[in-house]
């Protein structure tokens, strides 16, 4: 019957019905979305296991089923490019997911966002750095995500020192968990954004409460027992939370589809991917109308159906404190500790303690947000008549505003302590970049023939456009040779540099040289000391890479005429860590184990696209080198769309909110209308309750917005500490909240003003 | 044509909600100091004649004239002024805010008319004194009697010392003891300051407390004592 009444009660009814069912709609479908993220995430870790193998523990010997494979990533305009080169060994190579048959040589496919992005004018240069024919598009099997920039291209020239030779796709990793910090942002994000949802199921039920109220007296007058109103008031409710769960289900269906265009954090995922786990999805199917239930029987406890009306049944509660502040307090109580406790475990325990502890304190607020309201407005007196009727109605009853304003300050203080969290961090990639990216410095490391080919690499860096200065070496790992009973694998390693005399010179001070002298580097490093590096000594050219590893000595002895030369300090103030330099004539660079090109170059910043001529320059040289440069911050980026999205994510809460409390507020006019009408009898201007209006949403929303803020920036303060950021308070942030909170009571308080005059017309004194 | 030394007169009222006519062509004075009992069975139209001559709703035809006024050509604001200094009003039930006390709501039309609160909460503790219900001062309407909340509401409509005052129904819900008590004490004061009442009832009991009475019957008016 209760469904029935929803269905077809009427205007009220269906307002209801519609309220109920989009309140438990954008709930399920933020919960269902959140419920995806674990599933989001192992899809994308997945398909990059799928697509993968750098390197295999017994690497296959070349034949039909091989390939020789290497990464070949770059960059280009602050985007990431994942870029890999092959070289099959036979007719039958194997193939990475999304793509058919592997390119031809010089060739390359790509995925539709990078074939976008070569085709646009932005993307010259890139075609300049991506030579190959483009021979056709990567599907999306083989792509992380609908935005993701990869190639894989087929290089004549890949040579086995620079790739892998797999004779598969395909990887058994593990990624590595969710840090704490980044665990606690899902929770805190989850909780700020479904408290507000909650609390807008929790009010859209209450809608249309005194019609209701007396169709139920009216079912009690015909003989319905007070169970069987509830029952019916259930169904009520049940109806418009089972239309909300379909409504639900296709906000969810609509909202995934904004995946293929959203990236965060480096992350964009293909709609198809962003799929709930199943025991969750079912748990969401079964509890939010639970809850949507819950909640109408929770607001029938006060009272009770009486054939000839409603009694109401509760007293006046006297709101008390102290069991308010257990909930923040203990939250305060299990984060505190852990801000002593420096520097930060990521254990399962203080992840647990974070979260729990975050959550806590933010669930406090709602239930230290009742008692403030009434201490506070139960202080108020006097004041103009708008004030007074506003303070009054409040002092009288503020629970369905406290309830509206609950959500915001939620939301808020969640939204607060989230962008200090993120500002606190970002903040430190910020100053590093600062301390790094003031020298317009950028270096390339890959793997080093002999030392013309360095030089030539020299040769092409300097004739780049808005290149001031080239340094480079031939580096490699040295050791001490190895003796009974002594384990070198698990030695310091100590680094040669080979280079020009004049390259040298740039590292370390070499008055006089000549191809085939050796300097020892002074002061001499721990780990020349501890192999012995001096005149004279022998030392191993290939000394094991990991621990525990054994390789064939290679011995070398250092020339007597050696000489010490002191170090440099270098331009890019990074830590001097060469031990010994050595020219090409003393020693050839195929004597050394896996030797790199080192190259560093220092540009002119006014030089437009200066960075992305070298990185083509560095293509052309060996498309396989990593680069490392503090130029472009990805972190900003990455940090900066968080935060953007945060921001959108808490003013659609708010807004939600607004709904919420002009709901409340309707309701309570309409529930008023007779008594607004005599009030217009008497002459009572519309400004007077306007304002009334106004005061009454301002006073709670100003209260919650101040312990919003409380909560927030000690949450966000102490998460700060834990983490070991610096507490920075992102006050624009905290501004615009403070703003968007004005902007809602301001936009409540004029949608609420046309049925305020309506309902004071005097079609409300009439009684017949 | 208004009668002479009529405080308050109508002229050819009609009104009608949607398609039924609510008056037709009524007339009605009163006179300062008189009280006038507006009779009638349910649905005649007595409370719309009343809305249309305090001004809260405008008729579709005729005209009514207050002293120096006439209040079918006064703007909603003036009107509303108009009701905020010269009219005072008692309803059947529903009329006082039930979250200020008693004596907030007596102060109440005082304050919307600009007086300060201490002022306007003096006066109106007077008048509670004269309503003989000075003990519900500090109460609020959902905790005193339906008796004495009519009371509290005729020391509201007396607070602003209006010339006229319109009781819609003002003993409908209370019992016979407390009706008669509120209908000596409103028309005793309405008397002692001079004011017009007119006093909407379906009771002839209640019209007894009157000077004059007359009956509205489908939209029209007719004067018991021979009188428009």
């Amino acid at each position: 019957m209760g469904m029935r009444f929803a269905a077809g009660g009427g205007r009220e009814g269906w307002i209801r019905t519609a309220l109920t069912a989009a309140g438990v709609a954008l709930g399920v479908a933020v919960l269902l979305i959140g419920a995806s993220v674990p599933t989001l995430m192992d899809a994308w870790h997945g398909r990059e296991k799928a697509r993968e193998n750098l390197g295999q523990e017994h690497p296959p010997k070349a034949g039909d089923r091989t390939v020789l494979y290497s990464p070949a990533d770059t960059t280009f305009h602050g985007e990431r490019i994942r870029g890999r080169l092959i070289r099959p060994d036979g007719a039958h190579p194997p193939v990475p997911p999304g793509i058919r048959r592997l390119p031809g040589p010089g060739r390359m496919l790509v995925s539709p966002a990078l074939h976008k992005l070569l085709a646009s004018p932005e993307g010259a240069l890139l075609r300049d750095r991506l030579h190959y024919t483009t021979a056709g598009v990567i599907g999306d099997e083989g792509l992380q995500g609908p935005q993701e920039l990869t190639y894989v291209a087929q290089s004549d020239t890949l040579r086995e020192r620079d790739g892998y030779r797999v004779d598969h796709f395909g990887k058994s990793w593990d990624p590595a968990p969710m840090r704490a910090p980044a665990v606690v942002l899902v929770i805190m994000t989850c909780v700020a954004l479904m408290t507000p949802v909650m609390v807008f199921i929790g009010t859209s039920v209450r809608f249309g409460n005194e019609r209701r109220e007396r169709r139920l007296a009216a079912l009690r007058l015909v003989g319905a027992d007070v169970p069987t109103t509830r029952r019916i008031a259930s169904g009520e409710a049940l109806f418009g939370s089972l239309l909300g769960l379909l409504g639900g289900g296709a906000l969810f269906l609509a909202a995934r589809q904004l995946a293929s265009v959203i990236t965060l954090w480096e992350i964009n995922v293909f709609p198809s991917d962003v799929t709930p786990a199943l025991l969750p999805a079912a748990l969401i199917v079964l509890l939010v109308p639970s809850a949507a239930v819950l909640v109408t029987l929770l607001a029938q406890r006060g009272i009770t159906v009486e054939p000839l009306g409603i009694v109401r049944n509760r007293p006046p509660v006297r709101r008390r404190l102290w069991w308010r502040l257990v909930l923040p307090i203990a939250g305060v109580l299990l984060l505190f500790p852990l801000t002593r406790e420096q520097p930060w475990h990521d254990t399962p325990l203080n992840t647990v303690r974070l979260a729990a502890g975050s959550t806590l304190l933010l669930f406090g607020v709602t239930a230290l947000l009742p008692w403030l309201v009434d201490a506070v407005v139960g202080r108020l007196r006097g004041g103009p008549v708008p004030w007074q009727l506003a303070v009054r109605r409040l002092q009288l009853s503020s629970g369905s505003a406290t309830r509206a304003v609950s959500g915001i300050t939620v939301a808020v203080a969640g939204a607060i302590a989230i962008h200090m969290l993120m500002t606190g961090m970002q903040a430190g990639y910020q100053a590093a970049y600062a301390k790094s990216g003031r020298i317009p410095q950028i270096g390339f490391w890959g793997s080093a023939a002999d030392w013309p080919q360095t030089q030539q690499a020299l040769t092409s860096l300097r004739a780049t456009p808005g290149v001031t200065k080239v340094r480079g070496t031939v580096i490699a790992n040295i050791g001490r040779l190895p003796a009974a009973g002594v384990d070198t694998s698990r030695d310091v390693p100590s680094t040669v540099a080979l280079g020009s005399c004049a390259e040298l010179n740039r590292l370390v001070h070499v008055p006089s040289c000549r191809d085939g002298d050796v300097f020892i580097a002074a002061p001499a490093r721990e780990a020349a000391r501890d192999i012995g590096l001096a005149p004279g000594a022998t030392i191993d050219l290939n000394p094991p890479r990991d621990y525990g590893e054994r390789t064939a000595p290679r011995p070398w002895t250092i020339p007597r005429a050696a000489r010490p030369a002191p170090s440099r300090a270098l331009s890019d103030a990074r830590p001097f860590a060469y031990d010994l330099l050595v020219t090409p004539a003393a020693l050839g660079a195929d004597r050394l184990s896996s030797p790199d090109q080192e190259l560093r170059v220092d540009f002119d910043r006014s030089t437009p696209d200066a960075v992305e001529h070298i990185r083509n320059t560095a293509a052309r040289i060996n498309p396989s080198m990593f680069e490392s440069s503090s130029i472009d911050n990805p972190h900003d980026k990455q940090y900066g769309g968080v935060r953007n999205a945060l921001f959108l994510g808490a003013v659609i809460t708010l807004l939600l909110i607004g709904a919420g409390l002009i709901i409340s507020t309707v309701e309570q006019l309409h529930e008023r209308r007779r008594l607004l009408s005599t009030l217009d009898a008497y002459g009572t201007r519309r400004a007077t309750l306007g304002w009334s209006v106004l005061w009454q949403t301002t006073l709670p929303v100003i209260l919650g917005l101040a312990l919003a803020l409380a909560c927030g920036l000690t949450l966000g303060a102490l998460l700060l500490v834990i983490t070991g950021s610096g507490v920075t308070v992102d006050w624009p942030v905290v501004a615009g909240m403070a703003g968007i909170g004005a902007a809602v009571i301001l936009f409540v308080t004029a949608l609420s003003l046309p049925p305020l005059w309506r309902m004071m017309r005097p079609e409300g004194l009439r009684t017949e | 044509m208004t009668p002479e030394g009529s405080l308050l007169a109508a002229e050819g009222l009609s009104k009608a909600y949607g398609p039924t006519p609510a008056l037709d062509g009524a007339d009605f004075s009163v006179h300062p100091g008189e009280v006038v009992a507006v009779m009638g069975p349910s649905g005649s139209g007595k409370s719309t004649l009343l809305h249309c001559l305090a001004g809260i709703v405008a008729p579709d035809r005729g005209t009514v004239r207050y002293g120096p006024h006439t209040l079918t050509g006064l703007t909603d604001a003036q009107r509303s002024a108009l009701r905020r200094t010269d009219f005072g009003f008692v309803f059947q039930f529903g009329q006082l805010v039930p979250e200020l006390t008693c004596l907030e709501n007596v102060a109440l039309p005082l304050r919307l008319n600009g007086t300060r609160r201490k002022d306007a909460e003096r006066q109106a503790r007077d008048w509670l004194e004269q309503l003989e219900v000075e003990g519900a001062a500090g109460q609020r309407p959902g905790e005193i009697s339906g008796g004495q909340g009519q009371r509290v509401a005729v020391a509201r409509a007396l607070a602003t010392r209006p010339r006229v005052i319109f009781a819609d129904e003002p003993t409908g819900a209370l019992d016979s003891l407390n009706g008669e008590r509120v209908l000596t004490l409103l028309t005793n004061a309405a008397r002692d300051t001079n004011a017009a009442v007119v006093l909407v009832t379906h009771e002839a009991r209640v019209a007894a407390y009157s000077d004059r009475e007359i009956v509205v019957r489908d939209g029209r008016v007719k004067d018991m004592a021979g009188r428009i």
